[in-house]
């Protein structure tokens, strides 16, 4: 939460707040990395392979912000994107079902329903955790998608799609920009707007923080968490589009495990599963990080489960450091209150 | 008010004891199946269930340790992944294969005869890897003061990465193993097999020390209120790790008889597994804030979603019942624990109006 924090550390200073944090860690990864592949780990590649660590995720991770800040889990947001991609794929059905921008606005509204869904069961339902909700439309979302697709893959996008916005690119100052990575970048100033300058999202961090509080001093907090998951789901299937221009093809399995990369990827940015925090600049620079990193790991190892691996350790890490670095300092405080206390 | 002594109806007891509700609920389950598939409803097919979910149980029974101190573990799949990997490459090492003529169906033939690292040491060194993961988990979570799900989800990252670094990307088949370890899975005593006893072990085991002992006591009072336990003199961080330690070596136990059933070690084993271990939980009535969950209920839970799958299979819905199996069990689970909480509302609706409020 920008802002919130004030620093109070001496030394490590304005490296308490999470984005400095993150922006930090950034410049020592690439430096690191660059170091070691001089040729291949360049900020060229780095935008090429934005395409494939950053935007997906980063859409469902756009999403699952706004649900953390507000104290719940969207755990089905993966098999929101997985329905709506067969959904869409499924219609289109290689140009001889509907026009493709059908499918696309179908896509998107399947998106929208699965979020309602949620949120109709995770409102109605206040003594369900959303986590099992979640858990439990995530498996029938994706056996939905199972039922459609059956064990066959379906594709044949047309080719502006699969070729143009999936592998094509702007030339802006001389560098190649993925179109996909505009479209990514695009969301975050309206998204930063909408959380941290308007009323609205600022009631998230209200009924996230404490959701009683917020409820008797007149904040809709059920509303809220309808928007939050519709928007969740909405934000997926988008997800799902970019996933699919990328893969060009849909098979019931697309995008599977990605809602723990998501949940990764927003509270590596400052967010917390118990709510009321979260920072869509914090999220930005998480999902660079998470290129970056992912991306020259991949060229040393060329191994997912190294890269999760290292993943993993951060995401413990960057949560755990900071807590015993507060510990440690509370402790010395309590020694030295104790001393002065002895001495008097 | 007339009917304060003898508010004992059915309805009220069925109320009370959620375990009862959610009996019948399976007994009905198996009728309705029953009565479409008739092979379905019969006791050799229940003893296969109870077989088949024995693994499931063995880890819902950790889970409720976790739920109970309000903490949670999605790293469970990748802890069974570890141990049966770290196993797995003990037996491997050790393995000394031979050829034996042996009378198989009165006919001489030639059998491969696996032996190596006694399977008992094996079962030591799952268990001990698991509580070893399951001890770090704790650590993190009640000192370092890490939430739960971010804690887990981590690890849950990181051991599957070990054990994919520590098995080199080799999976570990038949081949490699002990009879004693293929056999693990397979024994039967008394006409039960060797998983079910195993389960029934753990059961009693677990029971007994979250019923009737001091440190189980502990796991509910650190979860209802962790504030009060604190003040009333429990260290709740020692009672965090407990259960977490609990967990993570039951996850080892488990992951080893995954792998001896599957009859292979990959480093992706078991992935996706917490999710039904949770459900299984929920189903079973634990709440996810912690402090309140039986034994009993979990094991009914597990059940209950043994059944739902078994049944799936069995009732051949369509011509390829496969397919629909996934979006069924989902919408199940979702239409057993909404079932759990309108049962509950009536419950404490029953309460005030007692109470006349």
């Amino acid at each position: 939460m920008t802002g919130a924090q004030k620093p109070t550390g001496r030394i490590p200073g304005f490296l308490r707040r999470r984005e400095w944090l993150l922006a930090v860690l950034i410049v020592i990864v690439y430096f690191v990395f660059n170091s070691q592949l001089p040729e291949s780990y360049t900020v060229v590649n780095l935008l090429n392979q934005s395409r494939v660590y950053m935007v997906d995720v980063g859409f469902m991770a756009v999403g699952m912000l706004m649900v953390l800040i507000l104290g719940d889990i969207d755990i089905s947001v993966a098999s929101i994107a997985a329905l709506a991609s067969t959904v869409m794929a499924v219609t289109y059905n290689a140009g001889q079902g509907l026009p493709f921008l059908v499918s696309v606005g179908l896509m998107l509204l399947v998106g929208l329903v699965c979020g309602l869904i949620n949120g109709l069961l995770v409102t109605r339902f206040h003594e369900l955790f959303p986590m099992i909700i979640t858990l439990a439309t995530q498996t029938l979302y994706r056996g939905i998608a199972y039922i459609i697709l059956k064990d066959q893959s379906a594709g044949s996008f047309p080719s502006w799609f699969s070729k143009d916005l999936g592998y094509g690119s702007v030339r802006i100052l001389g560098v190649e920009v993925p179109l996909m990575l505009i479209c990514i970048l695009a969301v975050f100033p309206l998204y930063y707007l909408w959380i941290h300058r308007t009323a609205p999202g600022r009631r998230m961090f209200a009924a996230g923080t404490n959701i009683t509080a917020s409820r008797y001093s007149g904040v809709r907090t059920d509303r809220l968490k309808m928007t939050a998951f519709v928007f969740n789901g909405v934000m997926a299937a988008v997800a799902g589009i970019f996933l699919c221009s990328r893969t060009g093809s849909v098979k019931y399995t697309i995008a599977a495990g990605f809602e723990m990369q998501a949940i990764a990827v927003a509270i590596l940015g400052g967010a917390s599963t118990s709510g009321g925090r979260g920072s869509v600049v914090g999220l930005l620079l998480a999902l660079v990080l998470m290129t970056a990193l992912k991306n020259g790991l991949m060229l040393l190892y060329n191994d997912a489960f190294i890269l999760n691996l290292s993943i993993g350790l951060m995401l413990i890490l960057i949560v755990l450091v900071p807590n015993l670095w507060n510990m440690y300092r509370s402790m010395r405080t309590l020694r030295r209150q104790r001393l002065a206390i002895s001495k008097s | 008010m007339a009917e304060k002594k003898q508010g004992r109806s059915p309805m009220v007891m069925l109320l009370k004891h959620r375990e009862i509700g959610l009996a019948l609920i399976l007994v009905a389950l198996f009728v309705l199946v029953g009565l479409r598939n008739p092979a379905f409803a019969t006791l050799s097919n229940a003893l296969f269930i109870l077989e088949d979910t024995s693994i499931m149980i063995v880890l819902a029974i950790g889970m409720l340790c976790v739920l109970l101190v309000g903490s949670i573990d999605i790293s469970i799949s990748a802890i069974m992944a570890f141990s049966a990997m770290t196993a797995g490459i003990v037996m491997k090492g050790s393995l000394n294969q031979a050829s034996v003529q042996q009378m198989v169906d009165g006919v001489m033939q030639s059998v491969t005869v696996r032996q190596g690292t006694p399977l008992i040491w094996l079962i030591l060194i799952g268990i001990g890897v698991g509580a070893a993961c399951g001890l770090v988990n704790g650590v993190i979570i009640s000192y370092g003061k890490v939430l739960s799900i971010v804690a887990t989800l981590g690890m849950q990252y990181i051991i599957y990465g070990l054990s994919h670094v520590i098995s080199d990307g080799q999976a570990v088949y038949r081949k490699d193993m002990p009879d004693a370890f293929y056999q693990f899975s397979r024994t039967s005593l008394l006409g039960l097999n060797a998983k079910v006893w195993i389960m029934l072990a753990v059961f009693l085991l677990l029971w007994v020390l979250v019923t009737y002992t001091r440190p189980g006591r502990r796991l509910y009072a650190v979860g209802s209120n962790p504030e009060a336990a604190q003040m009333s003199g429990i260290d709740a961080r020692r009672s965090t790790l407990l259960a977490h330690v609990i967990m993570g070596a039951l996850a080892g136990l488990a992951g080893l008889l995954y792998a001896s059933r599957d009859t292979k070690i990959t480093q992706d084993m078991a992935m996706g597994y917490e999710m039904y271990v949770i459900a299984a939980c929920v189903i079973g009535g634990v709440s996810v804030s912690g402090g309140s969950g039986k034994i009993t209920g979990v094991v009914l839970g597990a059940l209950t979603i043994g059944v739902i799958n078994n049944g799936l299979t069995m009732m051949r819905l369509t011509g390829n019942s496969e397919f629909w199996k996934k979006a069924i069990q989902g919408a199940l689970i979702l239409v057993s624990v909404i079932m759990n909480v309108l049962i509950q509302r009536a419950h404490t609706q029953q309460i005030l109006r007692r109470r006349n409020i």
